[in-house]
């Protein structure tokens, strides 16, 4: 990672973040159902996310043992996000006035 | 003699030294305990007989919950801290806990926040809602008194206490064990405490999330926990997530010292110890998945309730695992029933017959006659008491010798065992009688028939709290005048015991190693005073034998306790406020107090910052799988890592109001695209800037990385400044009447958020002072690296947050 | 003597669970009991060939089939209560269908009633009446305070909260659902004995939390159908 290299990359990842965020804002001109706009813009948010993790937090170059624990770490809490998220959908809601 | 006097003081009250804090720790611990079992036992007096009215429901119903409140988290979890702290770097031969600043500090914080739950019985009335806190009945309409602030701040405080010392504890116990001591090979105490750490590093950031939450819903009239459309499931669900695994936390160290004990007394190795570490990785991750069984009765369906109660079940599994291997140990065993030994086989016994109980309450079928009633008290006393409190004394016996190098009086300890044991029983067996008895009601009537079994228990309880006046009175005493133990009292194995007892204050003077053919080498100092030769007979000189830094001699510093204290203070000036006006709420909080505290704040976080408090870093050391990573970014990360939990919490809360509530407004037409974009774009950049910095101090480039870090402070300086636009102009727009939902959300996420970009523009500041000082040009950009994971983390939540508030 | 359905189910469930526990706990104490005992330390016990001591790493020792060996049985065991709790757990939340009880010629009654908790009171309200609200308070013995309902029928709960988190409970009949705002929990059970039963909260709700008591009066068909009459219908 030496000097010239690293600052072009910098800049090619600032590039790609600006852009996907551009799509992002215009992603509703395109009309879709609901489900999978949101769907478009979160996965869009997540790459963004990786490659700031990735690049900008350098996560790539470190030694395997620590991505490796960053990534499980990750994994085993959106796992336990999903099924806290599924557990509270399974409510149905009863409107009571 | 004032000179002793202050010369002592300065000892306890600087100390970063892990023996003289895991011994506060423990000291602290059995205070909370003696305060919590007092109101346990007024508790106790007033249910002996129906119609009694030695409390108020009122006054009933605060005791209730701050023994609870205390007992969990002021008690269990600090008590068995107290002796990871003192034994954990000496059993894996590390001179200290990796950061030994942090580490007092998460004391102090400790310290202080207990003294805020206890203040708040002075200030109307301390929370009376269960130690579960369940909404609404936490909103303010319900609960107008500042005590239950109080108590929010109090369990905050903890909650930054518990996860300074969780990532403490993990980069130690993970990067410096002593060479060859693979983690394989590591006692049981010590795995405990790493299972336990990882638990806490899941849970608790979830529960501070929780509590924030339901802080801010009292404090600004938001609605949270206090809206109809599912607040109290919100809360049920976000609280049990972190509540389960909370009740593995306070139990596992417990299990750890059992499983070390009883070993060292049988004069057998633990049987099955692969199996027992397993089982208890196992149950941890499993605690993960279970927190519904304290929802059975909130009606999800069918399927849910089944689901439930098989992993419920199924979590039992493991325990089985580990009681068959305690049990086995003891075969053909040399058996020696000194009080530790009493203590933990009579917590083995205890525990089993909690746990046994525990699957009744796991079935969901049982569980709709049984939840809420004293059954349920019944079965947690005997996993909290006589699984973790009994083992916790077990350790406090096994390990006296060792803190204070005298004896304690072994006929008096078991006859407290004895005592204790009877009592304890007494206490709380008729509890599982009471299977119809609801728990938490302040008195009851003659003819519910409750009468003699609740006498009982009372008796019992009595029995129970007199017997630790034999405790204290002992371990006072002996620590004064017992005879003295010598080094290693019980014939342990395990790294302690070849100290001298006290240990000095640099415990060994030479790393133990590992061997491979299983022996360990001590240099030649096992069991002798203050022994001064080194590397003497170690297999290869070069790696091992060098001296400790003298850090521990000069290791006090002023600032750890000083932090504690201003956040202390800032939190009380946040509390004690007034509230402005009940309707909508709005609270006036006491600014004298918080400015003194973000002063004082500050003033310590520079000191802190300035101090030459050198840590060294051993390479030579076991740290597999960490091998090459530097202690403090494994910290970093780790700390990352919980940061993730706690935002997941928020972004899950907004999501849940979101499906909850009937309407949510169109993109577009509250929170204006415009203005998120733009700080998109902002805090991108200057994450592009602190990237840059790292980049010119990487090539030595001083103009360039002050240039990069003014432009990071500049654009976070802006973020911020059109986040205040936006929310000063959605706030007068009255948004919170239009949209109560959406707008709790909103300004709460991006408050938290805000806050982060403010903290990260602190450092950025700090370290700007120091780049025009010439600093971290010369190779020394560790700490620009490490501002740098954080903030990139801030910008990455933000990533998530502008889709979600803004555009869907 | 069988008070409720639900209690009846119960107290098979909860018995054979015990019968179980007493069984696990016989081997398990009595094996401790007996090691304790047996392998205690005694003048002339030699110390056992793998005792630890200090300066070695125990020996490792265990095999993986007693860890097999446990884990089997007790699922065994495990698996025995899950089918009973599942069975159990099928009838509590099965919803029995309405009964038709004829009141008067042209008034029929469905056997569903509206809880309502109330710090700290409970209300009752039967299907068809709304305007009818029977308040549970425990100080007033009133007819129009006691919740009545027939003998031998399936009695269907809609139960929720005005304000805080509450859970109603029978303990009696051993059938309880949380009460709270924003939701209906659906509960139900069939009393087979006459009496007057104590309904409690089983949540902590506040200072009047202890005395949050309401009475439940299981009557026969014909005496139901007259206090329905005079009390709800009017
Ligand atoms: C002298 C010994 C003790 C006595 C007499 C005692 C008694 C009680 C009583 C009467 C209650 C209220 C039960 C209810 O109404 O729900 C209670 C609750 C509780 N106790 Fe203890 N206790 C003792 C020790 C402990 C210890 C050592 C712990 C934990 C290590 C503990 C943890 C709890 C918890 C978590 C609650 C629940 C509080 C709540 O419902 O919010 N207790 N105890
Ligand atoms: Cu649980
Ligand atoms: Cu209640």
């Amino acid at each position: 990672m030496s000097g010239v290299n690293t600052n072009y990359l910098y800049l090619i990842i600032f590039a790609i973040l600006i852009g996907e965020t551009d799509i992002e804002v215009n992603l509703f001109s395109l009309n879709l159902a609901f489900s999978t706009y949101a769907s478009i813009l979160l996965g869009l948010a997540a790459t963004k996310a990786i490659m700031i993790a990735m690049f900008y937090q350098h996560l790539k170059y470190e030694p395997k043992s620590l991505s490796t624990w960053v990534i499980l770490g990750i994994v085993i809490a959106s796992i336990l996000m999903s099924f806290s998220f599924l557990q509270l959908s399974s409510h149905s809601f009863h409107y009571t006035s | 003699m004032a000179e002793r006097f202050s010369a002592v003081a300065k000892r306890w009250l600087y100390t970063t030294n892990h023996k003289d804090i895991g011994i506060l720790y423990i000291i602290t611990a059995l205070f909370f305990f003696v305060a919590a079992g007092l109101l346990a036992l007024t508790m106790r007096t007033q249910l002996s007989i129906p119609n009694n009215n030695v409390l108020t429901a009122e006054v009933y119903n605060q005791f209730v919950t701050v023994h609870g409140l205390l007992m969990i988290f002021w008690v269990l979890s600090p008590f068995a801290f107290g002796f990871a702290n003192y034994i954990i770097p000496l059993q894996i031969g590390a001179r200290d806990l990796a950061f030994p600043r942090l580490n007092a500090m998460s004391y102090w914080f400790y310290l202080f926040s207990g003294v805020m739950m206890i203040l708040s019985f002075f200030f109307g009335a301390a929370p009376d809602l269960g130690w579960t806190l369940y909404s609404p009945q936490t909103a303010f309409e319900f609960a107008p008194t500042i005590g239950l602030n109080l108590g929010a701040g109090a369990l905050i405080l903890i909650v930054v206490s518990i996860t300074m010392s969780s990532v403490n504890f993990l980069v130690t116990m993970f990067k410096m064990r002593a060479p060859g001591l693979k983690l394989r090979r590591m006692s049981l105490f010590p795995w405990s405490i790493l299972v336990t750490i990882f638990m806490m590093l899941y849970a608790f950031p979830s529960f501070l999330a929780a509590v924030l939450l339901l802080y801010v819903d009292r404090a600004f009239g938001t609605f949270y926990f206090s809206s109809i459309q599912g607040g109290s499931l919100l809360w049920d669900n976000v609280f049990w997530f972190f509540g389960h695994p909370e009740v593995y936390i306070v139990l596992f160290p417990a299990l750890g010292i059992i499983a070390d004990v009883i070993p060292t007394f049988a004069r057998r190795p633990l049987y099955g110890s692969k199996y027992v570490i397993g089982s208890l990785v196992a149950a941890a991750l499993i605690s993960f998945v279970v927190w519904g069984h304290h929802m059975f009765l909130t009606g999800y369906g069918v399927i849910t309730d089944k689901l439930y109660t098989v992993t419920t079940v199924a979590v039992s599994l493991p325990f089985d695992v580990i009681v068959i291997s305690l049990i086995e140990t003891l075969a053909v065993a040399k058996l020696r029933l000194k009080a530790a030994a009493l203590f933990t086989l009579g917590a083995v016994a205890l525990f089993i017959i909690g746990g046994i109980t525990g699957v009744y309450l796991a079935s969901v079928a049982l569980d709709y006659a049984l939840r809420g009633t004293y059954f349920v008290v019944a079965h947690f006393h005997y996993i909290m008491v006589g699984g973790s409190i009994m083992g916790l004394i077990g350790g406090l016996y096994y390990w006296f010798p060792k803190i204070t190098g005298r004896m304690y009086n072994e006929s008096m300890a078991r006859i407290h065992f004895i005592v204790s044991f009877i009592g304890f029983n007494v206490l709380y067996f008729p509890m599982f009688l009471l299977l119809d008895m609801p728990r938490r009601i302040a008195t009851y009537s003659p003819d519910t028939g409750w009468g003699l079994l609740n006498l009982t228990a009372t008796v019992g309880g009595f029995i129970f709290g007199g017997a630790q006046l034999l405790l204290f009175y002992n371990l006072y005493r002996s620590a004064r005048v017992g005879p003295p133990a010598g080094p290693n009292p019980w014939n342990g194995w395990t790294l302690e015991w070849a100290l001298p007892s006290p240990p000095p204050a640099h415990d060994f003077d030479t790393i133990p190693t590992f061997m491979d053919d299983g022996t360990i080498h001590f240099g030649s100092s096992i069991g002798l005073p203050n022994g001064s030769s080194h590397g003497i007979g170690e297999p290869n000189g070069s790696s091992v034998g060098h001296e400790y830094s003298s850090i521990h001699s000069e290791g006090l510093s002023p600032w750890p306790i000083l932090m504690a204290f201003s956040a202390f203070i800032f939190f009380l000036g946040i509390t004690i406020g007034k509230p402005a006006s009940p309707q909508p709420v709005t609270y006036q909080p006491f600014w004298p107090l918080i400015a003194d505290g973000v002063i004082l704040g500050l003033i310590s976080l520079l000191g802190y910052s300035r101090e030459k408090f050198n840590v060294h870093e051993d390479t030579n050391v076991e740290s597999w799988p960490f091998k090459q990573v530097p202690n403090m970014k494994l910290g970093i990360w780790t700390f990352l890592g919980a940061e993730v939990i706690f935002f997941g919490v928020l972004i899950g809360a907004y999501f849940f109001v979101r499906t909850a509530s009937p309407t949510w407004p169109t993109p577009g037409t509250v929170f204006d695209i415009r203005n998120g974009f733009a700080m998109t774009l902002v805090l991108l950049t200057s994450s592009m800037t602190a990237i840059m910095a790292l980049a010119s101090a990487r090539a030595g480039n001083k103009n360039g990385l002050i240039i990069s870090l003014l432009g990071t402070l500049g654009l976070g300086g802006l973020f911020l400044y059109i986040k205040a636009g936006e929310w000063f102009s959605l706030g007068s727009s009255g948004v919170f009447n239009t949209y109560p939902l959406p707008a709790t959300s909103y300004f709460i996420t991006t408050g938290v958020h805000g806050v982060h970009v403010v903290a990260g523009m602190c450092m950025t500041v700090y370290l700007l002072a120091n780049a025009l000082k010439g600093k971290y040009i010369k190779g020394d950009h560790a700490t620009l690296e490490h501002f740098g994971l954080y903030w990139h983390f801030v910008d990455i939540v933000w990533v998530f947050l502008f889709p979600l508030f803004y555009l869907i | 003597m069988a008070i409720s359905n639900m209690q009846v189910q119960f107290d098979n469930l909860f018995w054979l669970f015990t019968y179980l526990a007493i069984a696990v706990s016989v081997v398990v104490f009595g094996l401790m009991v007996i090691f304790i005992i047996k392998y205690r330390d005694r003048s002339g016990s030699s110390e056992p060939h793998d005792a630890p001591i200090l300066g070695h790493l125990p020996v490792a020792r265990g095999h993986a089939r007693t860890a097999i060996l446990t884990v089997s049985l007790s699922t065994i065991i495990l698996t025995v209560l899950i089918i009973g709790s599942f069975g159990s757990i099928d009838t509590i939340l099965s919803s029995p269908a309405p009964c038709n009880i004829q009141i008067s010629h042209s008034v029929t009654y469905n056997c569903s009633v509206l809880v309502t908790g109330h710090r700290f009171y409970w209300d009752f309200n039967y299907a068809g009446f709304p305007n009818r609200t029977i308040t549970g308070a425990p100080s007033c013995q009133q007819a129009i305070c006691i919740f009545a309902v027939p003998q031998s029928e399936d009695i269907r709960l809609n139960v929720t909260s005005a304000d805080v988190f509450h859970n109603f409970g029978v303990i009696a009949f051993k059938v309880k659902a949380d009460a709270y705002p924003g939701h209906v929990n659906f509960i139900w059970f069939n009393a087979e004995t006459i009496g007057n039963y104590t309904i409690q909260c089983y949540e902590l709700c506040g200072p009047g939390h202890a005395t949050m008591i309401a009475t439940i009066d299981v009557m026969p068909l014909g005496q139901f159908v007259s206090w329905f009459n005079s009390t709800i219908v009017q």
